[in-house]
């Protein structure tokens, strides 16, 4: 993921994504679609971007890494970056999703609300599949595996984001929505965790 | 073989007994001040064969207690009643009460509007206390639970399913964690035992899964009105059923032995670790319609009356050894298996 024209593939998927959103829905009247459509592109794109995580890398690369560096490290410092670019890439989609449908639907929204949301979503997604795609590059079948091991890790992750979020756009306050994000703090630090903790396993051949 | 006898017997006795008696509505929708004429409708009571002992009342938020005039008895379940009630009550809530010998107090809240009464706090009591009859009557059946009804017993059948998906499913993730760890790691050629035992016990766990999201959706269907809801419980176990798909899906994806063992250990344990968070955690926090949460029935200590513990924790028991012999079956096939690929 270091070269310009992958981050700039991303960004063009995320515009098309978004593009087409707004083409079959037009408008967007509550909150709570804003959200779900969000997230949806979100999910999507986080996909896209993490099948790539470690399939990039050249059999060289993997080697070199092996040899040199506890494999604990090379996840951490997988899982953060991907955490960071998830999250950055998702508040592309948030400027994408204003530039779209308006601002109109979410005139009531908790802004500091549902960024910390965004945040913590984004860094959720990246850190669970960061891990699945390490696991679908060990298992030697190409990416269509993140896709299916993926999916069913994240929908606890997706349920909450979207309850959060729709919550946050709404303009609960933050008593009210404390719960789904203390949900969300779990979920993130238990896919790290497990993450740390898994990964030499995996790494080790 | 306990196991044949716990489950024979709640088998046997999760459709052999009976329901308790209940109140199930009251034709009426409307209240007016004078006579108000309406059927009162029961489940398995003996209106007819007890007519003797037959008492109705209709209470008016507990503090007035009207008693009502039978007029017919028209099956055991139903009868024609009269109540006469004055122009000042102290609420428009009306709960309605039969009383016979045999079944005790059976009791029906439906909401029936009201029209042209003065409500007034603490109007005047009318009759005396309602003579609610001891309900635990000398019969052995089932409690009546409104809505529920009948379908009380699949009690002894969906829920166990889960409680047998959890206990497997801890073995699998036990037989993961020690095919991972390092003093289990076998030279190859050889069958890794541990991961044998995890696949087998997931295989057993998934089909309890597949079989407790059939019978809750039949369960749902009776008492929600859809086959599927969104409740959190509901949407977890789907997930969880997702979640062991895949984890074959990888199994079957990776050819080499010892990667696949490696590789389907760390995603199993990912995978409970989860589903304890899905299943476990996760529904407490959020509404739903399972029992307990957002104002349903539950069924707490009061609900799950002797009758039904003496059936469902047999019931329990039974599907967990059974759980675990199925375990020990596909295992031992599996095995087989392996040793028979390894032969040819």
């Amino acid at each position: 993921m270091r070269q310009k024209h992958a981050l700039a593939g991303i960004a063009m998927y995320v515009l098309a994504t978004v593009f087409v959103c707004y083409l079959s829905l037009e408008n967007i009247e509550t909150p709570k679609v804003w959200g779900a459509m969000l997230w949806l592109t979100g999910i999507f794109t986080a996909f896209n971007t993490m099948q790539k995580a470690f399939m990039n890398e050249g059999s060289g690369t993997v080697i070199y890494l092996y040899t040199l560096v506890n494999p604990k490290q090379i996840i951490l410092s997988k899982a953060v970056y991907n955490a960071f670019l998830v999250a950055v890439l998702n508040l592309v989609s948030v400027f994408f999703f204003v530039l779209f449908f308006g601002t109109a639907a979410i005139s009531g929204a908790d802004l500091s609300q549902f960024l910390i949301g965004l945040l913590l979503g984004s860094t959720g997604l990246g850190l669970a599949l960061t891990f699945v795609a390490g696991l679908a590059y060990k298992s030697g079948t190409g990416a269509g595996l993140v896709a299916i091991l993926g999916f069913p890790i994240i929908i606890p992750l997706l349920i909450t984001m979207v309850r959060y979020t729709a919550f946050a756009l709404e303009g609960m306050s933050f008593s009210q929505n404390s719960l789904n994000l203390l949900v969300l703090l779990v979920l993130n630090i238990v896919s790290l965790v497990l993450a740390y903790v898994l990964f030499p396993y995996l790494w080790r051949d | 073989m306990l196991c044949v006898i716990a489950l024979g017997y709640s088998a046997v006795f999760s459709f052999w007994h009976p329901m308790g008696a209940g109140g199930l509505e009251v034709s009426a929708t409307k209240f007016q001040p004078g006579r108000n004429e309406f059927i009162f409708t029961g489940y398995n009571t003996h209106f007819q064969s007890d007519r003797a002992s037959l008492q109705v009342f209709v209470a008016n938020d507990s503090s007035a207690v009207f008693k009502a005039d039978i007029l017919e008895v028209i099956s055991e379940a139903k009868a024609v009643v009269s109540v006469f009630l004055p122009d000042t009550i102290s609420s428009k809530r009306f709960e309605f009460y039969a009383n016979t010998d045999t079944d005790g107090t059976v009791k029906v809240e439906s909401p029936v509007g009201s029209e042209g009464f003065v409500i007034e706090k603490g109007a005047d009591v009318l009759d005396t206390k309602v003579r609610v009859k001891n309900n635990h009557s000398e019969k052995f059946g089932f409690p009546y639970q409104p809505i529920i009804i009948e379908s009380i017993r699949n009690l002894m059948w969906h829920v166990p399913m889960w409680f047998t998906m959890f206990v497997v499913m801890t073995i699998s993730f036990i037989a993961s964690l020690r095919a991972l760890s390092k003093k289990n790691i076998v030279p190859t050629n050889t069958i890794n035992i541990h991961d044998l035992k995890a696949s087998s016990a997931a295989g057993v766990g998934l089909f309890f899964c597949t079989l407790g999201l059939i019978t809750g959706s039949v369960w749902a269907r009776f008492a929600w009105g859809a086959w599927w809801t969104n409740d959190p419980q509901l949407n977890g176990a789907m997930v969880v059923f997702l979640m062991y798909v895949a984890y074959f899906i990888l199994r079957k994806s990776v050819p080499d032995e010892e990667k696949r063992a490696r590789l389907s250990a760390i995603f199993n344990i990912f995978a409970f670790v989860l589903m304890v968070i899905l299943l476990m955690v996760m529904p407490r926090f959020a509404e739903g319609l399972h029992p307990g949460k957002s104002g349903n029935p539950a069924f707490s200590q009061y609900d799950l009356d002797s009758s039904l513990r003496s059936v469902f924790y047999p019931a329990c028991l039974g599907f967990i050894l059974l759980g675990y012999w199925l375990y020990t079956i596909n295992y031992r096939i599996n095995k087989l298996e392996l040793e028979n690929e390894e032969i040819s």
